[in-house]
């Protein structure tokens, strides 16, 4: 499992207009502007992809910050 | 588990027909609140543009029927010589009769032929193709008409961003027939019903008949407005299911028919959006070149019209009258319904794109 830092590159690369080094751990990603139904899709495809981890849009929606969906990954990456 | 091989029959022609109208997603600014950057984004990442829309007095079957008489003029084949007629539609013209049944009148075919519809919208071209392939194989039919069409845009509310935008509407038709000389097709289909609430138009059937409750507009969590009588999409699921199913599909398909991916000439997906093919695209690790993906962003997604017209709109040329063309086919979607195919088009005689209305 990558660090917590390369967690938040790869969703800051995943979401279409987020420039690098914007994100952090709280960022409560729901509230960025740019949360749309097109951002729910690039970070399913990622955290897929990356990860090999697959989250439905309702999970995404409760774990809310950056840090909590890091820890669901892990989680789940480890069972 | 529906794979079988068969290899009776060839696809002598594709004809694809799609309305006028066309709609533009940058003239919908009002529907996404002026927010010109998610439009863009849109444009960019999803392949959302441009998209061909019928009027109130368009059905499915009337596209449907253009595309078929010109294949069959064009091919030089009387109606009354083809044996049967399947109709892909999830649109069609009367809850009853079926589709092909008012289609068999008015394309003038003989009483001695069968006609029935298939009620499948994203993967019904392959179950149609199979299921005219199989008519051949099985004997007593020489020739199948195959008909696939869908009007979405008549079905979506237009205050629905989740759907609005995509939808498109084409008919297609694709003549079937007997040969001596035809290569194998290699077939395999699937499905999964517990996902049904994930793409459904929930009312206005038998479960939850037509009311004054079903047609009261409500807007979602999103913001999105529909009534239950409009098409509900449920888009992260979708592209979850797809993004799963179709890869394993394919490989499962390629390893069935004993070729590897550089066999095939091209990988011709429904054309859900180019975001999802995009994907499944990388996951094989298929040559783009080989996978049309813009017929969205001229068209839109025309449901079980949507691979015919990849098909005639971006690979028509090529296609038509090359020696060989070994083509896979795979539809994904409403069901949950998925089915892929692997057929040669090396007697493909006519594969066209054609406006409705057609010149006479």
């Amino acid at each position: 499992m990558t660090t917590l830092e390369t967690f938040i590159e790869h969703f800051e690369d995943a979401v279409e207009d987020v420039a690098p080094g914007t994100l952090s751990a709280d960022t409560k990603y729901l509230e960025l502007e740019v949360w749309d139904s097109l951002a729910v899709l690039t970070v399913i495809a990622m955290l897929n992809a990356e990860y090999g981890v697959s989250i439905t849009a309702s999970q995404l929606k409760t774990l809310t910050t950056l840090s909590a969906l890091y820890e669901f990954v892990s989680a789940e990456k480890a069972s | 588990m529906p794979k079988c091989t068969l290899d009776q029959a060839e696809i002598r022609g594709i004809v694809t027909c799609v309305p006028t109208i066309e709609k533009c997603i940058d003239d919908e600014v009002e529907l996404f609140g002026g927010n010109r950057k998610q439009i863009a984004r849109l444009k960019k990442t999803i392949g959302l543009d441009k998209r061909r829309v019928v009027d109130a007095q368009t059905t499915a079957a009337d596209l449907c029927d253009a595309a078929a008489k010109y294949l069959l003029r064009q091919l030089e084949c009387a109606a009354t010589d083809v044996d049967a007629l399947i109709c892909v539609t999830q649109t069609p013209d009367y809850p009853q009769p079926c589709n092909a049944a008012v289609l068999h009148g008015r394309l003038g075919l003989s009483t001695e032929s069968a006609a029935l519809d298939v009620n499948l919208g994203c993967s019904g071209y392959v179950y149609g193709l199979w299921l005219a392939q199989m008519m051949v194989a099985a004997g007593g039919c020489e020739r199948v008409l195959l008909l696939a069409g869908d009007t979405i845009s008549r079905i979506v509310h237009p205050k629905d961003r989740a759907v609005a935008p995509l939808f498109g509407d084409g008919g297609s038709a694709t003549l079937i027939e007997r040969s001596d000389r035809s290569t194998s097709a290699w077939f395999s289909l699937q499905t999964d019903g517990a996902g049904f609430q994930n793409l459904i138009v929930p009312a206005g059937g038998f479960r939850q008949p037509s009311s004054p409750q079903t047609q009261e507009e409500q807007t979602d969590a999103a913001g999105n407005c529909r009534t239950l009588e409009h098409l509900l999409m449920d888009g992260a699921e979708i592209f979850n299911f797809s993004i799963k199913v179709e890869p394993q599909s394919v490989s499962e398909l390629l390893d069935y028919a004993n070729l590897g991916p550089g066999a095939v000439d091209y990988f011709v997906f429904h054309q859900a959006n180019r975001y999802i093919l995009g994907n499944i695209a990388k996951r094989l690790k298929l040559d783009p070149a080989k996978v049309p993906m813009r017929t969205v962003e001229q068209y839109g997604n025309q449901s079980s019209a949507s691979i015919p017209c990849a098909l005639c709109g971006e690979l028509g040329a090529v296609l038509q009258g090359a020696s060989t063309q070994r083509v896979l086919l795979s539809g994904f979607g409403v069901g949950l319904s998925w089915a892929s195919a692997l057929v040669d088009m090396s007697a493909l005689q006519l594969c066209e794109l054609i406006d409705y209305p057609t010149a006479e």
